[in-house]
């Protein structure tokens, strides 16, 4: 059974370019665009990994995980933003409410290495 | 030189047919020639058979009449018939055998001479006998050459018989010459058909040998030809893989850069005091739009003119003496910041307004290379 991922952004671009490679190495993906999907998606499938962008029209992305984190607790979150933390807000604030936190300027490889870490293998 | 084999093997094929059917024909002619020549031979034993009676017959008719001579018994006159009946018939029987014989006519015209003067001698000598005339038979017995005709008969007949003996062997003889020819011809045929299929058989086996190796190493080829396919297409799935991982990154590169160039965009735009960015010789570069709201000017109108066409600095606070640009100039050439300096913003339609003009210089790699610069608007224009 492969391991479940669902991914959220407001942009099309990022959520079809996630599925796709995150695809393309194993993983079943499911995308949402908004956080009204994503919530619905939590209630009734069951997930290995959450990775959601943090400025969305509908929601914030850290209180989206942490709706999604009392539906599905101890399930691996990754927050994937555009917007750029001072190192330290990061060390004392958002990695508290997330598994990882990662900047979409990365590289790819380096974002499939951390889904790696987070969850292992498809 | 495929086609050369075959035109080999066909060749030899036809010659081995051409030969069978030689020696067919020729053994085939002397079966026939030998059939012939049996039935010569047996014309041949039955003309000698036939002569061998007809002498027998002329004998037992000869010595019955001597016996009925003497005895005058009917009996004896009956044999003497029968016999001399029995030699007739014979010679019939031999002359027609021997019709198609040239050589034997003038034996059988001297036989007929012979044989008719002995039925003549014959009849007269019996109807003698029979009226009991001893003296006419002993005058008739006396005057015919009894003897010597038998002879000559006797003669006649073992000439015959000896030639048709002689043809007889010399028949045998080539006879046996014909069966030795054909027990030849045909031995020869059945060999030459050996070398010929031999031959072709070689040749068949030479091209079935090269045939095979040719096939060895069309497989071997092949064999190669598919491991370089199989390399070949690993290869190029590799590099798919590899294409399709660089453009993945490429794009994700790209949204990337897209989204935070927006989102700086957003960010600027948002501000409500005048932002404006300026080159290193302090002319404008870039407005967010509260400046050209506030102003009137287009972006156009102001991007690469002084700042001055829209800023009038004055002296800092405390400072009585008049303002100038140079303060932004020196910050410019020195790298300092000017924190909230009095100035007046000047608007297209003539308008004014005092505000606080803040600049910082802006750093790439420590190189100072333009300067940020706000201006935060303290009333509404006069």
């Amino acid at each position: 059974m492969k391991k479940h991922i669902l991914a959220i952004d407001d942009e099309a671009e990022i959520r079809d370019l996630l599925a796709e490679v995150l695809t393309g190495k194993g993983y079943r993906v499911t995308t949402a665009s908004s956080g009204a999907e994503a919530l619905r998606i939590g209630k009734t499938e069951p997930l290995e990994l959450i990775i959601s962008d943090l400025q969305m029209e509908d929601a914030d992305g850290l209180e989206l995980i942490e709706q999604l984190l009392q539906l599905q607790p101890n399930v691996p979150t990754m927050l994937l933003t555009g917007v750029l933390f001072d190192h330290e807000v990061v060390r004392d604030n958002i990695s508290k409410k997330v598994s990882c936190y990662i900047e979409k300027t990365v590289p790819l490889t380096k974002i499939l290495s951390e889904i790696e870490r987070l969850i292992g293998g498809p | 030189m495929k086609d050369k084999i075959i035109l080999r093997v066909l060749t030899l094929f036809g010659v081995a047919l051409a030969v069978l059917v030689f020696v067919a024909l020729a053994a085939i002619r002397n079966i026939n020639r030998a059939t012939a020549g049996s039935d010569w031979v047996n014309h041949t034993h039955a003309v000698i058979m036939e002569a061998d009676a007809l002498q027998s017959a002329y004998h037992a008719g000869d010595g019955a009449l001597r016996t009925f001579l003497l005895t005058g018994d009917p009996r004896d006159l009956a044999a003497t018939r029968e016999a001399f009946g029995e030699m007739s018939e014979h010679f019939e029987v031999v002359k027609a055998l021997a019709k198609d014989e040239a050589a034997h006519a003038p034996k059988f015209a001297r036989l007929q001479v012979l044989f008719t003067e002995r039925m003549e001698f014959a009849r007269e000598v019996i109807a003698a006998r029979e009226k009991n005339d001893a003296g006419t038979v002993r005058r008739l017995l006396a005057a015919s050459a009894g003897n010597e005709a038998a002879q000559e008969i006797n003669r006649l007949i073992e000439k015959l018989q000896l030639a048709e003996r002689e043809l007889l062997t010399a028949r045998d003889k080539a006879s046996y010459l014909q069966a030795q020819t054909t027990r030849w011809t045909v031995f020869s045929g059945l060999i030459i058909n050996f070398l010929l299929l031999g031959g072709a058989a070689w040749l068949i086996r030479d091209d079935i040998a090269a045939r095979k190796r040719a096939a060895a190493l069309l497989g071997e080829a092949n064999a190669t030809l598919e491991a370089r396919v199989r390399e070949r297409t690993a290869e190029l799935v590799t590099s798919n893989a590899k294409l399709l991982a660089e453009n993945q990154e490429r794009k994700w590169g790209n949204q990337a850069l897209e989204h935070q160039l927006r989102y700086n965009q957003l960010i600027i735009n948002s501000i409500t005091d005048l932002v404006v960015v300026l080159t290193k010789m302090a002319n404008v570069s870039r407005v967010n739009p509260a400046v050209t709201q506030w102003t009137g000017w287009s972006a156009a109108e102001l991007i690469n003119q002084p700042l001055l066409r829209m800023v009038r600095l004055k002296p800092p606070d405390g400072d009585s003496g008049p303002a100038t640009a140079d303060p932004i100039s020196l910050a410019l050439r020195t790298g300092r910041e000017i924190h909230e300096q009095p100035a007046v913003i000047l608007a297209k339609d003539g308008r004014e307004a005092a505000a606080r003009l803040s600049m910082y210089p802006l750093r790439d790699r420590d190189k100072v290379v333009g300067a940020v610069v706000t201006i935060h608007i303290l009333t509404n224009p006069v």
